[in-house]
């Protein structure tokens, strides 16, 4: 069941993803000018308290494009949070500006907390290491956009398991459809966490990136981010396990498509955007599909 | 010079009227004291802690006794949740008057801090705390904001 919030990929069943992408695929056969007349008069807030261009710009992307309008605030520096509100009185202030609210926040519950507050749906793009689940759903339509489905197939996860809260969620996400095999490929120090893998969950493990590119549908890369780590020293052995190059994909399936929630640092090199297996650019044209078809189901608009 | 019996008078005393915290497990009485000594109520009482107690069911056993005519649902919350499975006993006249055994919640409110430090429940002033059992015996939490999964007995009590 769909609820005020979005605020966890871990409260979405299979049936609520399963409507999320529906509503995806109708935003894409909507014609834009039709689109445009979706949400006229409508106000999103976006409340961003730490820097992200890409989640901020796709959101105010789609509220754009559904003929509605955007405020907000980006870094906590020029606004009251700098004197010390609290996220549930900005929230219970803002609402009265706006009719839905997109917030990122460092602090790990801000959205829940800030949802509990607020009266207007809130939608969480992102609190600290915890949960992206506006990312998850655009991984997962961007798969299907892909393969034209999301059951049977194969998709390596690359990169950071542990901290990569992308990587948890669409690693739970994906297992719900069923039939998909994971080629979990880490350095030694950034395994995916053991409570994840839940019986149920058909994986492999592996150091090694080659030997998994040959056999996978999909190769999701991720960036090793260097604020989640403790210890500087831990991140400089690390940073550069994995770089995806162009001629490491001769072997790989022709349909195979190599995806990253972006931004990239040195994990993908640029020869490989001109190669067929390139799809991380159109997941980001994805994610402004997806978050219309989150505004218009957290609006009431469409259910 | 005291005998067998005037020691076991010593140790637990009969009360009259009063509360008993009976069946904690061996060690644990210290953790449920600490609960207690944060209410007032119990300032100018006696209370009575005994250690390693031999049981029939549980090996040893800690209890403790409170010449005190009730407790605040508050302290039987956190007993529950430093000693489940503690029975507790409201003593009226030598007699046990009411008899209830503490029982892990399945939901956790306001009574535990988060041990996340970056929980957005540490940094928000006076915000609300809750945890989720995640488990059917309820011995593992998942703080509600946060999503960080916790034993019960790594939970930060809240006692004030």
């Amino acid at each position: 069941m769909v609820t005020k919030d979005l605020l966890s990929a871990q409260d979405l069943s299979l049936e609520d993803l399963q409507r999320y992408l529906a509503l995806a695929e109708r935003v894409e056969a909507t014609p834009a000018a039709e689109r445009l007349r979706l949400l006229p008069g409508r106000i999103l807030a976006t409340l961003f308290y730490e820097p992200s261009t890409r989640t901020r710009l796709s959101f105010d992307s789609a509220m754009h494009r559904l003929g509605g309008s955007v405020l907000g605030f980006s870094g906590p520096e020029a606004t009251s949070v700098s004197k010390g509100e609290t996220v549930r009185d900005t929230v219970r202030t803002v609402e009265n500006y706006a009719d839905i609210i997109v917030i990122r926040h460092p602090r790990e519950g801000s959205a829940r907390i800030a949802a509990e507050a607020a009266r207007v749906p809130v939608i969480n793009a992102g609190d600290g290491a915890n949960q992206h689940p506006t990312q998850t759903l655009l991984d997962l339509y961007t798969i299907r956009k892909f393969l034209g489905r999301l059951s049977d197939l194969r998709i390596a996860l690359v990169g950071d398991l542990k901290y990569s809260r992308t990587v948890h969620s669409l690693f739970r996400a994906l297992n719900l459809f069923g039939g998909v095999e994971f080629v979990l490929v880490s350095p030694p120090t950034l395994t995916l966490p053991g409570h994840l893998k839940t019986p149920g969950h058909a994986f492999t493990e592996t150091t090694q990136l080659e030997g998994a590119l040959s056999t996978c549908d999909i190769v999701y890369m991720t960036r090793i981010q260097r604020e989640r780590f403790p210890d500087p020293v831990d991140y400089e052995k690390v940073k550069d396990a994995y770089r995806l190059e162009a001629w490491m994909l001769e072997g790989a399936r022709p349909h195979c498509r190599v995806l990253h929630p972006l931004p990239r640092v040195n994990e993908i090199a640029p020869d490989v955007d001109s190669t067929p297996f390139s799809g991380y650019f159109e997941q980001v044209a994805h994610g402004v599909t997806v978050r219309q078809a989150i505004l218009l189901l957290h609006l009431g608009v469409w259910s | 010079m005291s005998t067998a019996t005037d020691e076991k008078v010593l140790v637990i005393p009969k009360i009259e009227n009063g509360i008993v915290i009976d069946h904690i497990p061996a060690g644990l009485g210290v953790r449920v004291l600490d609960v207690l000594r944060t209410w007032p109520g119990l300032d100018q009482e006696i209370v009575t802690l005994a250690c390693n107690l031999q049981s029939t069911r549980m090996g040893r056993k800690d209890m403790i006794k409170l010449w005190v005519p009730d407790l605040p649902n508050r302290l039987v919350e956190h007993i529950c949740l430093v000693s489940p499975g503690a029975t507790v006993k409201r003593i009226e006249g030598y007699r046990v008057a009411h008899r209830w055994v503490a029982v892990s919640p399945a939901e956790i409110r306001d009574l535990a801090r988060c041990r996340n430090p970056a929980c957005v429940t540490n940094h928000e002033r006076d915000a609300h705390t809750r945890f989720e059992a995640i488990d059917d015996a309820h011995r593992r939490f998942r703080c509600a904001f946060c999503e960080r999964v916790f034993a019960l007995e790594e939970l930060e009590l809240v006692l004030t």
